[in-house]
């Protein structure tokens, strides 16, 4: 069977903080996670758009190629043997400050974000007939091609906040504290990126894992940065009779009480899978 | 190469479980169409030999037979997760709409298997009783627990064994009363899954919820060992007592 994250439904229970009791995002938050302080009314209208299509609006040529820096690494080089403290992977916005590096941010190339001003692929549907709910942005999925072979033991030997089990799992498990995000490296040079609450938070913490991979001496590129699963959540307010839903909307449904407490509904257009829970909480992905 | 053996499997498995012919015709089609699905080319041996089952399982599921996963499972001695995944798969693969459990058809099947409804030497007399009038009792109870949200996205099984005892008690509290539910699953020869207690808990609280609203009730006092007595009565006026008990409970809670 094709194990897509967004279908199988051991994944969602090993989600477990997205179940019942899901905390509401202030607007500080939401603010916050949108980086570009992108006007609220933006926000207002989820129902007609059609996700899929965020685009990769920065240059190609530096979205390939991360800051060389010859004399930078060669001192990271001489330091993490000797251990500092900064080394690897607990990196804050803070310790990005090596002399003549610039930071590998979209943000500081001086482009318009991708995200405003946005006009959606589909029409929007007048206000009277949207429901005002707006789903909250729970875990972002991306991958990079970080193109090139990886020796993923000398990672996990000079790296902070780095796992490598290789008996359990064939990759590096990274973590950075912000963005609050998992790599997971391949000696591929493929990565997959997790955890992030914003696509820009996602490409954010990529591109520095990518840094970090680049400082202990790997070529690094970064190719075909994508978006690959976004987990979204919110509340209706009112409890929901999943037996009639699932009779109401046959095609789309799947409720297994017997299996998992919550009704699985595969929407059609846009492609998203939703999980209906009793209470009124529901989670979409895909 | 897995086709023929694999049929077999869903004919006997039908048989096993008594269905109709065209029960087996149905499953046995579902089979082949699964098999011919690239997603199921590259499974585990183990997968395609619980195939089968699901397809029967889905079978039945269409035509409000009552039959839970757990009953497939152990007929298969399959592990649930396993069986839930290829359930699934094939679900969504074969785009098969299937209906929700009907928990009434569901109790009737768990209660046959009821050893309470015969005299015998290790059941007291005084807990012997009448299939119908326990199932007809059990009915009613299972849908208040539908009305007041307690079935919904729960295991049924649980439900199923919570309403059959309350209702087994009410219908002669006098003896049964001090019988607790472990007591009964056994004397009965009904599995006892953890969750009935708490489905009984709950149960329990919506009867008391529904005495409170009930004028000569209210003086009683009642409580979770004593409500049961009163179950005839209340089930007998649930309309007007959950409209009473719990309408008023949101505005309270509004006005606070």
């Amino acid at each position: 069977f094709k194990d897509d994250l967004s279908t199988s439904p051991e994944l969602f229970t090993s989600m477990s903080p997205y179940d019942v009791d899901l905390p509401i995002e202030t607007t500080e938050d939401v603010l916050f996670n949108s980086q570009f302080n992108q006007p609220k009314e933006l926000l207002n209208d989820f129902s007609s758009v059609d996700l899929s299509f965020l685009p990769d609006i920065t240059h190609d040529k530096k979205e390939q190629h991360l800051p060389e820096d010859g004399d930078e690494m060669q001192k990271e080089f001489d330091g993490s043997i000797s251990g500092k403290e900064d080394r690897g992977t607990s990196v804050d916005e803070s310790s990005l400050s090596y002399p003549g590096v610039t930071q590998p941010s979209p943000e500081a190339s001086g482009v318009c974000p991708p995200l405003t001003p946005m006009t959606p692929m589909t029409p929007v549907t007048p206000a009277s007939e949207s429901s005002g709910i707006v789903p909250q942005l729970q875990n972002i999925v991306s991958t990079v091609n970080l193109a090139c072979k990886l020796d993923l033991k000398n990672i996990a030997l000079h790296a902070r906040n780095a796992e490598y089990n290789p008996k359990r799992f064939a990759a590096v498990i990274m973590r950075i504290r912000e963005p609050r995000t998992t790599a997971l490296i391949f000696s591929s040079g493929k990565m997959v990126c997790t955890g992030a609450k914003s696509e820009e938070q996602s490409r954010l913490a990529a591109r520095k894992y990518a840094r970090v991979v680049q400082k202990l001496g790997f070529p690094a590129k970064f190719l075909d940065f994508k978006i690959q699963n976004m987990v979204g959540s919110c509340d209706v307010r009112f409890p929901i009779r999943l037996e009639g839903l699932v009779l109401t909307h046959q095609q789309f449904s799947s409720y297994e009480p017997e299996l998992f407490p919550g009704l699985i509904y595969r929407m059609v257009k846009p492609r998203i899978v939703l999980l209906i829970f009793v209470s009124g909480k529901v989670v979409l992905t895909g | 190469q897995c086709l023929v053996p694999g049929i077999r499997r869903v004919q006997d498995l039908c048989k096993v479980l008594q269905l109709p012919a065209v029960f087996e015709e149905t499953a046995v089609s579902y089979f082949q169409r699964a098999l011919q699905h690239p997603s199921f080319h590259l499974v585990s041996l183990e997968k395609k030999e619980l195939l089968g089952g699901c397809c029967v399982f889905v079978t039945c599921r269409q035509h409000n037979w009552p039959l839970t996963m757990g009953t497939i499972c152990s007929l298969l001695y399959a592990k649930q997760e396993l069986f839930a995944s290829v359930y699934l798969s094939l679900q969504k693969e074969l785009q098969l709409s299937v209906p929700a459990l009907s928990l009434g058809d569901l109790l009737r099947t768990h209660l046959d298997s009821c050893r309470l409804f015969q005299p015998s030497p290790d059941v007291p007399a005084a807990f012997v009783e009448d299939k119908e009038k326990l199932l007809s009792r059990a009915l009613q109870v299972l849908e208040l627990a539908g009305d007041t949200w307690l079935v919904t996205g729960r295991h049924p099984v649980p439900v199923l064994t919570a309403a059959a005892f309350l209702s087994w008690q009410s219908l002669r509290p006098g003896p049964r009363l001090p019988c607790a539910l472990r007591r009964f699953c056994r004397l009965a020869g009904l599995a006892l899954a953890p969750p009935a207690h708490l489905r009984l808990k709950e149960l329990l609280d919506v009867l008391l919820a529904m005495a409170s609203r009930l004028a000569w009730l209210k003086m009683f006092e009642l409580d979770k060992k004593t409500v049961v007595k009163h179950l005839g009565e209340l089930l007998q006026h649930r309309v007007f007592l959950l409209k009473q008990a719990f309408c008023a409970q949101g505005e309270e809670r509004g006005a606070a």
